[in-house]
């Protein structure tokens, strides 16, 4: 471990590499799981009931997924401010703050991923636990056990657009030393600094993580799909 | 007498009056009575709403207007096995197991052994259920349908593709059930061939109605409707060449 420390030490410059691979990885941990129980709730809840104004809240959503994190950043930023209107938390320029623009950011893409798998499987699973007698609950629970696939997928996909993201992160974490600086913030220091191999290093790194990622979502996507008799 | 002629006449389902509307599709049925312990075959052709009226039955649909009764049957006594089967992302087992466990009842070991070894699905018991051929899934989903013993049965097409052989052992099996222990079935098929031999009465539906009610020897021989008459001429013509 020491070794391995010492290495990437000598790799790197004084940006505080070991703490922003630590934030980022704590920061897209929490947000992704915080994103995932509300964003899997309220997408199984929204193609579960219907309501007036229905259409016009999953339109509101489907836009959400592809807003600038940027604004998001600006507008936690707003709210959070110390003369903000939740201030008073006192969360600005710490990892709770990024974690909170984090989740405002993911949880639209989870629950839209959720809704649309959702609209697609519901149907069929309720007209089959109809016919096998269950009730209310265990249908609820088979949707979801028959839905994890797509599920894990959407987490997944969030987990990844929370590394990745530099701008919200930048504006409400503040970029400090140790603390609220990711991986990416981190990037975008070396590059003002005009130290770029650093940069391209960690960009490497975060490509990695990507990738493992991705592989993984892959896993999990092969399983279902190609074991199949269509 | 009269109560001899009452019990015999005891209906499972009954249906009055009933109106659905989907779509362009009208469906339109004054008076479907399905006798208890009795096997019924729903006959006609595609589109004319058999699949329809199954699902109202069911109570996955409802209707828009008149009156379904079901005497004496609970959402847990009555099952479906679909034209197109739902099998779960899981092994061959846990679909087959999976309407023992709605009821919190333990699966037998041996029982649902024997059950897959009889209809040649024994080595596939922790296959992936949706890697099945098609005529495997239909028979999964036929086993997973009788394993816990409801009251009430209704089998859309789920006999079309599977082969003469366990087209036979399934009628058999169906045949062995009723003569232990009666219950009710609805058989849904457009081949005569199917349903002719195994069922104690036939509805013919025709473009959302049904056209004709009867045992299978008075729609087939003794029916004046026209278009009743011309089904089965071409169905006879096409099974009997068939054996030829
Ligand atoms: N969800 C739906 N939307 C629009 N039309 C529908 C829908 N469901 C059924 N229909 C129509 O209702 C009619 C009756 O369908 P149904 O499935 O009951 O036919 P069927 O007698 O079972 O035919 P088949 O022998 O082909 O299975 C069809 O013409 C079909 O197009
Ligand atoms: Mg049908």
């Amino acid at each position: 471990m020491n070794v391995i420390e010492k290495l990437v030490g000598s790799l790197f410059s004084d940006v505080g590499v070991y703490d922003a691979i630590r934030v980022t990885l704590c920061m897209s941990v929490c947000s992704t799981l915080l994103s995932s129980a509300i964003g899997i709730a309220l997408g199984l809840a929204l193609e579960r009931f219907s309501f007036p104004g229905k259409r016009i809240v999953v339109r509101v959503n489907r836009t959400l997924m592809g807003v600038p994190p940027v604004v998001v950043g600006l507008v936690v930023y707003m709210l959070i401010m110390r003369r903000g209107p939740l201030g008073f938390l006192g969360i600005l320029f710490t990892v709770r703050g990024m974690i909170l623009a984090q989740t405002l950011i993911i949880t639209p893409i989870i629950c839209g991923m959720t809704y649309s798998y959702a609209v697609k499987t519901a149907p069929a699973v309720r007209v089959f636990a109809r016919t096998m007698g269950a009730n209310r609950r265990q249908t609820s629970i088979l949707l979801v056990r028959e839905m994890k696939y797509e599920l894990y997928f959407a987490m997944i996909s969030g987990f990844g657009r929370s590394i990745s993201e530099v701008g919200a992160v930048m504006l409400v974490g503040g970029n400090i030393k140790g603390n609220t600086r990711t991986m990416t913030t981190a990037i975008a220091l070396l590059k003002s600094q005009g130290i770029f191999h650093e940069g391209l290093t960690l960009g490497l790194l975060l490509l990695v993580m990507a990738f493992v990622i991705q592989c993984l979502a892959d896993f999990l996507r092969r399983e279902v799909q190609e074991e199949e008799n269509y | 007498m009269r109560t001899t002629e009452e019990t015999r006449q005891s209906f499972a389902i009954r249906m009055r009056n009933v109106e659905k509307r989907i779509g362009e599709f009208q469906l339109k049925i004054e008076d479907l009575t399905l006798e208890e312990g009795r096997i019924h075959g729903f006959i006609g052709g595609n589109g004319s709403g058999k699949t329809t009226a199954a699902k109202l039955m069911m109570g996955i649909l409802s209707p828009d207007a008149g009156t379904i009764e079901r005497k004496d049957l609970g959402p847990r006594d009555i099952t479906m096995t679909s034209q197109r089967p739902y099998l779960l992302h899981d092994t061959v087992y846990a679909n087959l197991v999976y309407p023992l466990r709605v009821r919190g009842r333990k699966p037998e070991e041996s029982q649902v052994r024997a059950l897959l070894a009889r209809f040649g699905l024994e080595d596939k018991a922790k296959q992936y259920a949706r890697s099945l051929s098609s005529g495997e899934q239909q028979k999964l989903s036929m086993l997973r349908a009788l394993i816990f013993e409801p009251r009430f049965l209704i089998i859309d097409e789920t006999l079309s593709n599977m082969d003469p052989e366990s087209v036979e052992q399934f009628e058999e099996m169906i045949l062995d059930i009723q003569k232990k222990n009666p219950v009710t079935w609805v058989i849904i098929s457009h081949r005569l061939s199917h349903v002719y031999r195994l069922c104690d009465r036939l509805h013919f539906f025709s473009r959302g109605s049904v056209l004709a009610s009867g045992t299978g020897d008075e729609i087939l021989f003794k029916s004046s409707e026209p278009e009743i008459r011309r089904f089965m001429s071409k169905e006879m013509i096409r099974s009997g060449s068939a054996e030829s």
